[in-house]
């Protein structure tokens, strides 16, 4: 799942702090408990077998709670612990005596029981006239996150995110300028597309706070605001007393990508939307950015079309997809002519399908395409690969393809009993071909460098080119007619080495 | 003495050298050398020349579904 293996990316930047910054992190309650749960499940178990116990343990003790066969996962939680500095000596200073970090203990216990917390949890206000209600919440983030996406896919007329956004895409090299000075999406952009919301704004916000440490921003105020507002609730206003000047600061940026919604008359007040309050959940139960915008367009549409249009379209996509529901959004069907049908009425999905498909028309809930020479080079030129594409199409591929290619994969086997293939989603020949079509794209393959020619005697040319060889700069040699070619890196040395060994004579 | 010329290897299939070669026909400014079947030394600077070159004669040949539907 890419949502944990992200999660582990947060891990290893907060793993690559100074142990200085890490405590100071640790004085903060809501940090410490989002970190406990970006923890491995072992290593939470640990820490509640310790929180409250002041003494030293030995390393021992903790290993007789776990089963031979869970050594690996003993290892890796003691592992994560110790590399965030959780996990410390004992005071005794004796070997295999550990004890947890005071400080990250005092404020995990203050979390847990409600003590001093400091605000680190946010300032609630409680007044009538501060409600927003939780539909307009997830369409503002939806719509901020949307637009992102939208303009990352580079589709026509979408409004242009704010400054610091693209400021961000560019940091993160998702996006890129062109040569016609308009930013245009990367082979990394186009990785990030196809992931997961969360795991999406956990990249931006791990380059975030790349970019904030060269804008000289104190990186545990960041982290501190980034899990705070993970620990925030739906729905409720925060005041923004008690934060930082570069809390402050971000509060603007986190409202640019959606994560916190303010109104406009009081910049005093924030609002964390669903995307914030996901951060540090495990529960996947969010919608992805897809179905999202399908209920934010679903909304548009019932305003705009008058209720009888509305329903017509609902009976006829009832009768045409009687039988794709439970079917996840963009699912598509590849046929040996290199003929696409993708059931979506997502804008942003079929907008990154038009990234390498020739689309052709749409339907009320499909869009139908070809793929060809064409539009597979412009997706190659843009830094996009064949393997990407090829996992795109079998990520999103159709139920009907997977038991289509299942039902093969059977009858080869009756067939075969030593069969080896695996399971062919799409038809091989459009994989193939999208693979050639990559290879085509570089029929030469050019090095610079230096022909070494006109040698004497068959000695000379030897000595030089097995000098050649043994540095590993010789490219091309043929002995017949006494030439080899060195890379341009090597070209000194070898020279040099002529030199030396041709004056001797 | 033996001596050490400039120029960008490439390596390729027969067919295309033999396009490269076609291409340098005219011009005579590419090919400093042929080296063997696969192999050419050319001007370092005519390098991404040669690439589009190469790239406009091969689509000459290439059946394009969308022309045939687009008229018919």
């Amino acid at each position: 799942m890419s949502a944990t293996l992200f999660k582990a990316t947060v891990n290893e930047y907060l793993e690559d702090l100074p142990p200085q910054v890490q405590s100071r992190l640790y004085a903060s309650p809501a940090t410490c408990l989002a970190i406990y749960r970006l923890l491995p499940k072992l290593a939470k178990f640990f820490i509640m077998s310790m929180v409250f116990n002041e003494s030293d343990i030995s390393l021992r003790d903790l290993d007789r709670w776990v089963k031979s066969e869970g050594k690996f996962q003993f290892n890796e939680a003691i592992k994560s612990m110790k590399s965030l500095h959780l996990l410390i000596e004992g005071k005794t200073g004796q070997p295999f005596m550990i004890n947890l970090n005071p400080i990250f203990r005092s404020s995990f216990r203050n979390a847990l029981t409600g003590g001093e917390v400091n605000n680190s949890f946010g300032n609630v206000i409680d007044s009538e006239s501060d409600i927003v209600s939780m539909a307009m919440l997830d369409q503002y983030a939806a719509d901020k996150w949307e637009t992102i996406l939208h303009f990352m896919v580079g589709t026509p007329l979408t409004k242009t995110p704010s400054r610091n956004v693209l400021n961000l895409l560019t940091h993160s090299k998702l996006m890129e300028n062109s040569s016609s000075g308009e930013l245009q999406i990367t082979n990394e952009g186009f990785q990030f597309l196809l992931q997961d919301v969360n795991a999406q704004i956990w990249t931006l916000l791990l380059q975030y706070l790349r970019m904030a440490e060269t804008l000289q921003m104190d990186p545990v105020d960041v982290l501190n605001f980034i899990f705070m507002l993970g620990a925030l609730e739906l729905g409720k206003a925060y005041s923004d007393v008690g934060l930082s000047e570069t809390q402050k600061v971000m509060l603007q940026d986190m409202r640019d990508y959606g994560l916190v919604f303010q109104k406009a008359s009081n910049a005093k007040k924030f609002y964390p939307t669903r995307l914030a309050t996901m951060l540090t959940s495990d529960t996947m139960n969010i919608r992805t950015a897809s179905g999202a915008m399908n209920s934010v367009l679903k909304q548009g549409n019932s305003v705009k079309e008058d209720a009888s249009a509305a329903l017509a379209a609902e009976e006829e996509a009832a009768q045409v997809g009687g039988t794709t529901q439970n079917i996840p959004d963009g699912a598509l069907i590849l046929e040996t002519n290199f003929k696409l049908y993708s059931y979506s009425n997502s804008p942003l999905q079929i907008a990154i399908l038009s990234l390498f498909v020739h689309l052709k028309s749409r339907f009320t809930n499909m869009v139908t395409g070809q793929i060809t020479r064409e539009s597979i080079r412009r997706a190659l030129y843009n830094g996009i690969t064949a393997d990407q594409i090829i996992a795109y199409l079998e990520t999103h591929a159709h139920p009907q393809m997977r038991r289509l290619a299942e039902i093969n994969l059977e009858k080869k086997l009756e067939l075969d009993q030593n069969c080896k293939d695996g399971l062919q989603i799409l038809p091989p020949t459009v994989v193939d071909q999208i693979k050639l079509w990559q290879l085509e794209l570089d029929r030469i393959i050019s090095y610079d460098g230096y022909l070494f020619s006109d040698f004497e005697d068959f000695h000379e040319y030897h000595l030089l080119s097995t000098y050649a060889s043994d540095i590993g700069v010789l490219l091309w040699k043929d002995e017949k007619k006494r030439r080899f070619f060195v890379s341009q890196e090597g070209n000194a040395q070898v020279i040099d080495y002529a030199k030396r060994k041709l004056k001797k004579k | 003495m033996p001596r050490a010329r400039k120029g960008a290897l490439v390596q390729c299939d027969p067919s295309i050298k033999a396009l490269i070669v076609q291409i340098d026909a005219n011009r005579n400014d590419i090919i400093l050398e042929e080296l063997d079947d696969t192999h050419l030394l050319i001007d370092p600077t005519k390098v991404d020349f040669i690439k589009t070159e190469l790239n406009r004669l091969l689509s000459q040949n290439i059946y394009d579904p969308l022309d045939e539907e687009d008229n018919p």
